[in-house]
């Protein structure tokens, strides 16, 4: 008896799976989970958890000093940083970590595959090409709503923390957590949307990075040189080429708020009502995704 | 129910044609892919497995259609590619266990199958470490594993011993000829060796640019190809010579003549035909003819277009 169960230990021989089989449904999830914790490198080296991890703690910053400073000085400074400011250029940290975070983690995420020649295994399951796509664009999505929705939870909690009553700053600003999980889903939507479509033109990170930072620095300039020089409708609109300007925008209009921004800013200047920036954001979010899922399905093996 | 079916396939690149009207049928077993590199194997694996569009023609495997029902046969088959396909920083059990879940098994079995499916290719303690380290063997062997794992009908193995030593091709070619007829998972292996095929596969396809040279038994290939090889003292010309007036098929250069046996009893007409020439009988032995002399020695076009 135990000769066989020794014998059976060595070499178990391949067995059928008779057990339960889910649906593509499952199977996309699970890609999607995988990409979610490959976008900050859990499972993986402690190296690649750096930069994402750091990335999360700098778009961050603002709210954390806020916290630390209101936990030792005994003042009210409750809404010193307002929500809808979080990722303006005021606070510089947030928004340039979310571009950073995108140009890190896209190309994670898609070049990986490619540069190891995964792809081919990833195709040949039961797995389309565009169900693919599609998890590994929900999981740079996902991943980003970290650095978005992350430090305004943690603001908006810390605020409430901060007050002399958690109750009423909660009864006061419930009206808040709409607009705060809203322009968090679309900023994290949009960004996503730019990144991904560059990062799958390149199998190299480097350049994939590159490519992705590339819009965010190069089309703000025009986007002020427009503004500033052309006096008419064409250069109004040179403010959508900038990203930043139209997540603020769309963010001041979802908190229903002034923009915070300095005279002659080319957001006042542009004076577009807020919701062209929400419709634009949204434009660019579904060609970004279409192109995606466009490249993946036209991508040959 | 035929495993693979195609009908006419065409697979037209720009400037090449890799596929040209193949028209194979094949039934359930081990099957070997055989062709020179550039022959158009890899491209017909990739089309039967969805992942290229055919041109023109049709094609099923295990009875579903390759362009309408892609899905299905992924679900139910594996593919183990030609090239690298191990991503570096991940050990052997994640990479193979993801691979499972997204082939749809639920997460406990995914980890349990990956286990065994990897000790099953002979892949131990080092199934934790990172695959950047492996040797060339350990990496095939996760490349089968993960085409295993998920328990399919049928696995496509392109070139499974590329880059293997004498030791490891061996062990990767009982893996796969264990697979077949152990495991009742038919294969269809594709190599440009024919020893490889010969000895694991029972049915054989030639194809050459593209187009189908043969495809048949193993053993109908060998069995009745054997030849006699005949040593001679004087000229072995004239004994084929001889031979082939009476209706043998008969070759000779030299001192050496080679009487096909093609099912024929041709010793008598050869010890008559020496006797008569005035030859001197050196040696006759039976040749146990391999894949490598058929396709050597017979000339391809004959055996074209079957």
């Amino acid at each position: 008896m135990s000769e066989r169960a020794a014998g059976s230990i060595y070499d178990l021989g391949y067995r059928r799976y008779e057990g339960r089989r889910l649906g593509r449904r499952d199977a996309v999830r699970s890609l999607y989970v995988h990409g979610l914790r490959a976008a900050f490198g859990l499972g993986r080296r402690t190296r690649s958890k750096i930069f994402p991890f750091m990335l999360a703690i700098v778009a961050a910053i603002p709210a954390l000093g806020y916290l630390m400073a209101a936990a030792f000085i005994d003042i009210d400074i409750s809404d010193v940083i307002r929500a809808e400011d979080y990722f303006s250029s005021t606070f510089f940290f947030p928004p340039a970590a979310l571009m950073l975070f995108v140009a890190a983690v896209a190309p994670e995420l898609l070049g990986r595959d490619q540069r190891h020649a995964t792809l081919s295994l990833y195709f040949a399951r039961a797995l389309s090409r565009r169900e693919y796509a599609a998890a590994r664009y929900a999981a740079m999505a996902t991943a980003l709503l970290a650095l978005t929705l992350g430090p305004q939870a943690l603001l908006f909690i810390g605020n409430a923390l901060v007050v002399d009553s958690f109750g009423g700053y909660f009864k006061d600003e419930w009206r808040q957590i709409g607009p705060i999980i809203g322009s968090s889903i679309l900023i994290s939507l949009f960004f996503a949307a730019i990144g991904m479509p560059i990062a799958a033109q390149s199998s190299r990170r480097a350049f994939a990075t590159i490519g992705v930072i590339a819009p965010f620095l190069f089309f703000p300039t025009i986007s002020v040189i427009l503004v500033a020089t052309l006096d008419n409708f064409a250069g109004r609109l040179g403010v959508f080429l900038n990203p930043f300007f139209v997540i603020d925008g769309f963010t001041y209009w979802f908190f229903d708020a002034v923009p915070d921004v300095g005279e002659g800013h080319p957001l006042l200047e542009a004076d577009f009502a807020g919701g062209w920036y929400f419709f634009f954001a949204l434009a660019v979010t579904v060609i970004g995704i279409g192109l995606l899922l466009r490249h993946y399905s036209r991508r040959s093996l | 129910m035929p495993l693979i079916e195609t009908h006419a396939l065409t697979k037209q690149y720009p400037g090449v044609l890799a596929l040209d009207a193949l028209d194979i049928n094949v039934e359930p077993g081990v099957i070997g892919l055989v062709g020179a590199n550039g022959a158009g194997k890899s491209t017909l694996i990739k089309i039967l497995l969805g992942l290229l569009p055919a041109t023109r023609g049709a094609a099923r495997v295990l009875d579903l259609d390759v362009a309408a029902e892609g899905r299905n046969i992924r679900e139910r088959v594996g593919y183990m590619p030609e090239h690298d396909c191990l991503p570096p920083d991940l050990s052997a059990t994640e990479f193979v266990a993801h691979l499972a879940e997204v082939s749809g098994l639920p997460r406990p079995a995914a980890r349990e199958r990956t286990a065994e499916t990897l000790r099953h290719v002979g892949l131990f303690e080092e199934r934790y470490r990172e695959m950047g380290g492996y040797s060339t063997g350990m990496k095939q062997r996760v490349k089968l594993a993960q085409a295993l794992v998920h328990d399919p009908r049928l696995i496509f193995l392109d070139e499974p011993t590329n880059g293997l030593d004498p030791a490891g091709r061996e062990e990767m070619l009982d893996l796969v000829r264990r697979t077949g007829r152990e495991f009742g998972i038919a294969v269809l292996m594709s190599s440009h060796l024919l020893g490889e095929i010969e000895r694991v596969c029972d049915w054989l396809v030639v194809i050459d640019g593209g187009r189908l040279v043969r495809s048949g038994a193993v053993a109908e290939f060998t069995a009745g190809l054997g030849s006699l090889e005949v040593e001679v003292e004087g000229d072995a010309a004239r004994l084929a010579e001889a031979l082939t007036a009476r209706g043998f098929e008969a070759r000779g250069e030299g001192a050496l003549a080679h009487v096909a046996l093609n099912g024929a009893e041709p010793y008598d007409a050869i010890r008559d035909c020496i006797v008569d020439l005035g030859l001197g009988l050196v040696r006759l032995e039976q040749r146990r003819q391999s894949l490598e002399d058929i396709f050597r020695t017979g000339e391809p076009e004959a055996a074209a277009r079957v």
